[in-house]
């Protein structure tokens, strides 16, 4: 058997192209998944009972599906229902951000219910408004529980962007395989695959660890 | 002669014939900077019950869980039944079979029933047979009063009964001595009666029993030998009726003025 | 637009033939990685120093690579470095296991670790060796209160499944591919997919919720 890394440097440039889609594709996923998480979150707790139901509906679904299979259902199905030809970018993209805003809805939900309803109580004794107490005592508490399980959820939507190769989008994971099946260099190329993601998450996940450490709650 | 020398007060020990079950001699234990125990020297006999009384931060659980090897030593000597306290863990446990500890915070198993939780020291500890350890399970229960809760969780029984259990648990290994460490601190007022019932009927059964604790009466009533603890000395040490109503010293005094003690 | 539901009635047999496969690649990986985790978790707590490094970097490593990598490597990479063949199903298990048994031995450690310190001195009371505290009083609270992050751990067990149709595993949704790939009607095929799914996720953590809450009692100490 006779292994032949050079083929990874050579197509270096690939792989950096393909590692910098991944990265995009993270940081637009939670551009969008963060405000319209918090969007979720404030009608499923605040919101009319019509709303409330249809935001419940929204993340117990999103919850409880496979992302890869959401995103062949979008890539298959939302130009159709929608009329749209979007390209598989954005195909990816609307999975990904459909998925995130789940979990983020339920963290900031988990997050301000875990303030202990005392807080608003005292705050509104003081004779602040609901929407003063919420702002001034319970969000910035609420922050710091949620940091730390928003950096988890970065952390696993980096990883989860490997899953919009299969509808070909140039992330790191799809320009991998195609490099394998071009230079038929198997071993190499999967192996610089899992390096490189390796190499990319490890110090995102001991990031997370002392955000954790950081935020610890000790009430 | 200093007002904690054990040996002067000998002569007023009512049952300082016995055998001495506990030797503690210069006992000295420091968590890094802090000294928890600067030297501590007291015996117990056979049948006493002795009271180790204090402020917070005395050193007197300290002591309690230095008996039975939970925290090893910096200084000093503890003796059991005569043999100094083993300094590996294997000889440790087989001391501790013969010593039988209660916590403040009852530390039941919450998933066991209070039958398993008194038959658990004899099951898994001595190799009893199960049903055989569920008997004396069964008739410790019975001796704490509480025969009708032995298929109840811990969760389901009230402060009060999952520490009578606790003491039961301490007792089925049917121990030469039972330390008590502030077994009463965590209950609500109405269930620190039963409790403090228990216990004097164990002392009356000729139990040796260290306990400390808060409860003054207790002391006073049940106690044998009282040993008053400041900053991880023992400053007084004498049977109850001269500790409470005659205290020698001005800390012992203040510790009783402070909780209003009244005599 | 119309909804054909033939499609799904023609192909009913091979569609079930996924669920099957799926039910079982999660339960059978669910089992390894969590005995796995276990093992590792206690290697970790109570084994040799030299070992816990390893352990970290290990449990650390797989936060860092996807799924899919793993899968892939396992089925493409790991058979020209040992010489041995294997079936998409034994690399799929193998990969899902090595992932997951990671993040099992975090919840392990973390439940043992929530165990009152208190108890452990009962236990050390009552002349207990460490062995036999650790089976007796800590790992039976500790498994009931990691019982809420094992039910999470499954629902991303399933999940984790379809990723494994990356290598051609027939479960569920390989299956469903292979079916809207020749029938042209994703719509239908998918949907139904997605039904199925949630049908078997929605359950578990809520089954494994109901089952903590009757049991929760039994793990706090």
């Amino acid at each position: 058997m006779t292994l032949d890394w050079s083929v990874v440097w050579q197509h270096r440039d690939a792989l950096a192209a393909g590692t910098a889609m991944t990265f995009a594709l993270t940081v637009a996923t939670m551009a969008v998944a963060v405000p319209a998480g918090i969007v979720v979150a404030v009608l499923r707790m605040y919101g009319p009972p019509p709303l409330r139901a249809a935001a419940t509906a929204y993340v117990e679904l999103f919850r409880n599906l496979p992302l890869i299979l959401v995103v062949y259902w979008a890539f298959y199905v939302v130009p159709i229902l929608t009329g749209l030809g979007l390209s598989a970018l954005a195909t990816g993209l609307a999975a990904l951000s459909l998925n995130v805003t789940a979990y983020n809805a339920e963290t900031f939900r988990a997050g301000i219910n875990s303030i202990r309803r005392g807080q608003a109580e005292a705050a509104m004794a003081l004779g602040m408004s609901r929407s003063q107490a919420l702002r001034r005592v319970v969000v910035p508490q609420a922050l710091r529980r949620i940091t730390p399980v928003l950096a988890s959820t970065w952390v696993s939507l980096f990883k989860d962007t490997s899953l919009v190769s299969v509808i070909a989008v140039s992330e790191l994971a799809y320009v991998s395989m195609q490099l394998r099946a071009q230079t038929f260099r198997v071993l190499e190329m999967l192996t610089a695959m899992a390096v490189l993601y390796w190499l990319l998450g490890y110090p995102q996940a001991k990031l997370v660890d002392w955000i954790q450490r950081r935020y610890q709650v000790t009430e | 002669m200093t007002a904690g020398d054990a040996a002067a007060d000998a002569g007023d020990r009512r049952k300082a014939g016995g055998a001495t079950i506990l030797r503690y001699r210069d006992v000295v234990k420091r968590y890094g900077t802090f000294t928890a125990l600067a030297g501590v020297s007291l015996d117990v006999h056979a049948g006493e019950v002795v009271c180790l009384i204090g402020p917070s931060g005395s050193g007197k659980s300290t002591l309690l869980r230095c008996t039975n090897g939970l925290e090893t030593l910096d200084g000093g000597d503890i003796e059991f039944e005569g043999t100094r306290l083993a300094r590996d863990e294997r000889g440790l446990r087989t001391m501790r079979q013969r010593m039988g500890m209660v916590f403040q915070n009852f530390e039941l198993f919450p998933h066991q029933t209070a039958l398993q939780n008194v038959a658990e020291g004899p099951r898994t500890v001595l190799r009893m047979p199960t049903a055989q350890a569920e008997r004396r399970a069964a008739a410790m229960l019975a001796k704490v009063g509480l025969a009708d809760k032995a298929a109840n969780h811990p969760a389901a029984l009230s402060g009060g009964q999952q520490q009578r259990v606790a003491i039961a648990r301490a007792l089925a290994m049917e121990p030469d001595v039972m330390l008590f460490d502030e077994p009463t601190s965590a209950l609500d007022p109405e269930t620190i009666g039963e409790v403090l019932s228990v216990m004097k009927a164990l002392a009356d059964e000729g139990m040796t029993m260290v306990v400390v604790t808060h409860e003054m009466s207790f002391a006073r009533r049940v106690g044998d030998w009282v040993a008053v603890f400041d900053a991880g000395r023992i400053v007084e040490q004498g049977p109850p009726v001269r500790i409470f109503d005659a205290p020698q010293t001005v800390r012992t005094r203040d510790f009783l003025g402070h909780l209003g003690w009244a005599g | 637009m119309d909804f054909d539901l033939a499609v799904i009635a023609d192909n009913w047999r091979f569609l079930a033939y996924g669920v099957l496969v799926t039910i079982v690649l999660s339960i059978v990986s669910g089992a390894t990685s969590l005995a796995a985790g276990l093992a590792i978790a206690l290697l970790r707590l109570r084994g040799p120093r030299w070992l816990r490094p390893i352990v970290v970097l290990y449990v650390d490593s797989m936060r860092a690579v996807p799924v899919l990598v793993v899968l892939v490597w396992t089925f493409f990479a790991l058979p020209i470095v040992t010489g041995l063949t294997m079936s998409p199903f034994t690399a799929a298990l193998i990969g899902l296991t090595v992932h997951l048994a990671a993040y099992a031995a975090e919840i392990v450690r973390a439940g043992i670790e929530s165990v009152r310190p208190g108890q452990t001195r009962a236990a050390v009371a009552l002349g207990m060796s460490p062995a036999q505290v650790m089976r007796r009083i800590v790992l039976p609270q500790a498994l009931v209160r990691m019982l809420p992050a094992f039910g999470s751990l499954l629902s991303i067990t399933i999940k984790d499944t379809a990723i494994a149709s990356v290598i051609a595993v027939p479960e569920l949704m390989r299956q469903s591919e292979t079916v809207a790939g020749q029938s042209f009607q994703p719509i239908e095929v998918f949907t139904f997919a997605m039904l199925l799914y949630f049908v078997l996720l929605f359950p578990v953590t809520r089954g494994v919720d109901a089952v903590y809450r009757r049991v929760a009692h039994l793990g706090r100490s």
